[in-house]
C-alpha cells in the first residue's frame, strides 16, 4: 500500500490525539478531585485557614467574612466556585493565598526551581547507581554477590525518607562538616536532598531496569553473543541496556509524581523552599487555594513528562512506531489464523 | 514447618512484628519509665544501661516513649489500611460487579486517584479534614484506596463470569447473597495480599505525616513525631532522631517481609 501525504498526516495525529486528549483528562481530574477533597469533606476551607491564621482573632461579621470569600475566590455555591476557579487556573490565575495574600502562582513559580535542581539530580544519582550495581551483577560470576547486590536498592523503598535524611545530616554536615545541612543558598545544598530522594526513587528504578537486564540475559540473543565469544562489558553496553531502557523509562513518568510527593517530606528535613516546603506549609496553614495550585501545577508537570516518555518510544524503539506497531499486530493475527 | 526453619529472615521478621503489636497492645509490659514524665536532672543522656535509648531535653525516657507510641503510630496505620480497603472495596465491588458506564467512570476516577503521588492525596485531604491521628489515617488510606478498587475490581471481574457463579445464579440464588457468599471470599486473596503489603507503606505514610507535624499533638509519642523532635538536637543528641527512625525502618522491614509470604512469594 502506498502512502499519500494525507494519510501520513491522518496518522501522525491518530497518535498525537488520544494522547494530548489524557494530558486534558489528567489535568482537568486531578483539579476536580483535589477540588471534591477541599470542599466537600467537612470544614469550611475559609474558616479554617482563618482560624490557624488569627487564632482567636478570628472575623466573625458576616459582612467581612463574605468580603474575604470573594476575594479568595471561596464566593457562590461549590459549583461556581468550581467552574470559576477552573477557568481561571486555565487562564494560568492560580488565585490569591489566604495565608500569606500572595498570588499562588507566583509562589509556585518561585519555589519550582528548588524543587526541580533536587529532583533531576535526585532521579540521575538514582540511575547512575542503578544502572552500576546492575552492571556489576550482570558481570560477576559469583551467584552470592549477585543475589546480595540484587537485595540492597529495594530496601529504599522502606528506608522513611526523614529518616535517611537526618543520618545524612548527622554525618555529613555536623559529623564531617563537609555539606550544608539546610537552605538553598549554598551551591552545594542540593547534593543531601538529593540524595535522599534518589534512594526511594532509585529503588524503583532498579526494581524496573534490573528485571530488564536479567531477562534479556536469558533472551536467544545474548546466548549467541556468548558463544560468539563477546565479552560481558561488550555485551552489556552495547546490546542488553538499549534493550533494558525501554522498560524503564516507561516508570520514568510514574517518578516524576514519587519525586513531587517525596520532595513534600525531604524539603521539610532540610529546610529548602520548594514545592514539597511549600504544600506542607500551605497544607499546615490549611490554605486550600495553596493546595489547588499545587496540585494543578504538579498534574502538568507529570503530564508533560509521560508525554514526552510517549514520544521518546518511537527515538528509542524503532519497533513501537505506530507504523511499525500496526505490522505487528497485522503479524501476530495472521500467526494465529496459521496456528488455528 | 521446615521451610520456616531454613529461612531465619522470615522467623527475625515474624519475632519483630510479634514484638510491635506486643509493644502495641501492653506498652506497660515493656516501659521501664513514664513516657510523659522526665527527670530533669537525666535530660539528653545518651543511650546506657539506665536509659536505653538515652532522654530528651525534658529527661524523659527515650525508649519508653517509643515503647508507647507504638500504639498511635500501628493503629494509625492499621486504621489507614482499613479504610482504604473499605473504600476500595465497595468501589471495586461496584464497579466490576455493575460493569458498563458505572464501571468505566468509576474506573477512570481511579486511574486519576492512583496518578497523584499517595503522599500528596493525604496532604490534601488533611488540609481538608484538620489534623490528629485519624484525619491522618483516612488520609493515607484514600491515598492507598485507589489501588485496592482495581484489584478488587479484576477479582469481581473475574469471578463473575466464574462457573460456580452462573450455577448459583441459574438455581435462583439472588445477587447479594451471591455477592456475599460466592464473588466477596473468591476475591479477598489478592486483596488481603495487597492489605499486608500496605500495612508497611501506611506506617511509612503515616509516620512522614507526623513528622511534617499533622499527626497527634504533642507529647503523644508518635514515631514520626520523636524523629521530628529529634532534629533539633540532631548536632548534640543524635539518638534523639536515630533510634525512632531506625525502630521505624525496622518494623517496616519485618512487616515488608511477612507480606511478601503472605503474597505467595517464597
Amino acid at each position: 500500500m502506498k502512502q499519500t501525504g494525507d494519510s501520513r498526516a491522518r496518522r501522525a495525529l491518530r497518535f498525537i490525539a488520544p494522547r494530548l486528549f489524557q494530558f486534558v483528562f489528567v489535568v482537568w481530574a486531578a483539579y476536580t478531585v483535589t477540588f471534591l477533597l477541599l470542599h466537600l469533606l467537612p470544614g469550611d476551607p475559609l474558616i479554617a485557614a482563618l482560624s490557624v491564621k488569627g487564632g482567636d482573632a478570628t472575623p466573625t461579621d458576616p459582612a467581612e467574612l463574605s468580603e474575604l470569600r470573594a476575594r479568595y475566590g471561596l464566593d457562590g455555591s461549590v459549583w461556581d466556585q468550581y467552574v470559576t476557579n477552573g477557568l481561571a487556573a486555565l487562564r494560568g490565575d492560580l488565585g490569591v493565598s489566604i495565608a500569606t495574600g500572595q498570588n499562588v502562582g507566583d509562589m509556585i513559580a518561585r519555589a519550582l526551581p528548588n524543587t526541580a535542581i533536587v529532583a533531576v539530580l535526585a532521579l540521575l544519582i538514582g540511575v547512575v547507581v542503578s544502572l552500576l550495581i546492575t552492571y556489576w551483577a550482570f558481570v560477576t560470576r559469583a551467584g552470592w554477590l549477585r543475589n546480595t547486590l540484587l537485595q540492597i536498592p529495594p530496601l529504599g523503598v522502606a528506608i522513611p525518607a526523614f529518616f535517611s535524611g537526618l543520618v545524612l545530616v548527622s554525618i555529613f554536615a555536623y559529623g564531617l562538616g563537609i555539606l550544608p545541612s539546610s537552605g538553598t543558598r549554598n551551591p552545594l545544598s542540593p547534593i543531601l536532598p538529593a540524595i535522599t530522594l534518589a534512594m526511594p526513587v532509585g529503588a524503583i528504578f532498579f526494581q524496573v531496569f534490573s528485571a530488564a537486564v536479567l531477562e534479556a540475559r536469558a533472551s536467544s540473543y545474548v546466548f549467541t553473543a556468548i558463544a560468539k565469544g563477546v565479552s560481558l562489558p561488550t555485551l552489556f553496553f552495547r546490546h542488553v541496556l538499549r534493550n533494558a531502557l525501554l522498560p524503564s523509562i516507561t516508570i520514568l513518568g510514574l517518578l516524576i509524581g514519587y519525586l513531587a510527593g517525596g520532595t513534600a517530606v525531604v524539603e521539610s528535613v532540610f529546610s529548602r523552599d520548594g514545592i514539597g516546603r511549600l504544600t506542607v506549609d500551605a497544607v499546615l496553614a490549611r490554605d486550600s487555594n495553596v493546595v489547588q495550585g499545587v496540585v494543578i501545577v504538579v498534574a502538568v508537570v507529570y503530564s508533560v513528562v509521560n508525554l514526552l516518555v510517549d514520544f521518546s518510544y518511537g527515538l528509542t524503539d524503532p519497533r513501537t512506531r505506530p507504523a511499525a506497531l500496526r505490522r505487528r499486530v497485522q503479524d501476530a493475527r495472521n500467526q494465529a489464523v496459521v496456528e488455528r | 514447618m521446615k521451610t520456616l526453619l531454613t529461612r531465619p529472615g522470615m522467623i527475625v521478621s515474624a519475632l519483630i512484628v510479634i514484638a510491635a503489636l506486643a509493644l502495641t497492645f501492653a506498652p506497660q509490659l515493656f516501659a521501664t519509665h513514664d513516657p510523659y514524665e522526665g527527670i530533669p536532672a537525666d535530660q539528653l543522656q545518651p543511650p546506657s544501661a539506665a536509659h536505653w535509648f538515652g532522654t530528651d531535653a525534658l529527661g524523659r525516657d527515650l525508649y519508653s516513649r517509643v515503647v508507647y507510641g507504638a500504639f498511635l503510630s500501628l493503629a494509625t496505620a492499621g486504621l489507614a489500611v482499613v479504610v482504604g480497603v473499605a473504600i476500595g472495596a465497595v468501589v471495586g465491588l461496584v464497579s466490576g460487579f455493575i460493569g458498563g458506564r458505572v464501571d468505566f467512570v468509576l474506573m477512570r476516577i481511579v486511574d486519576v486517584v492512583i496518578a497523584v503521588p499517595s503522599i500528596l492525596l493525604s496532604l490534601i485531604v488533611v488540609a481538608g479534614l484538620g489534623f490528629g491521628a485519624v484525619p491522618v489515617a483516612i488520609g493515607v488510606g484514600i491515598g492507598a484506596a485507589g489501588s485496592f478498587a482495581r484489584v478488587t475490581r479484576s477479582q469481581v471481574v473475574r469471578v463473575r463470569t466464574a462457573e460456580y457463579v452462573e450455577a448459583a445464579r441459574s438455581m435462583g440464588v439472588r445477587w447479594p447473597a451471591i455477592l456475599v457468599r460466592h464473588v466477596f471470599p473468591n476475591s479477598a486473596r489478592p486483596v488481603i495480599a495487597l492489605a499486608a503489603l500496605e500495612v508497611g507503606t501506611a506506617i511509612l505514610a503515616v509516620s512522614a505525616l507526623s513528622f511534617l507535624g499533622f499527626g497527634a499533638a504533642p507529647p503523644a509519642p508518635e514515631w514520626g513525631a520523636l524523629v521530628s523532635y529529634g532534629r533539633d538536637f540532631l548536632a548534640t543528641a543524635w539518638w534523639l532522631s536515630v533510634l525512632p527512625g531506625a525502630v521505624i525502618l525496622v518494623v517496616v522491614l519485618a512487616v515488608n517481609r511477612l507480606a511478601r509470604a503472605i503474597g505467595g512469594e517464597r
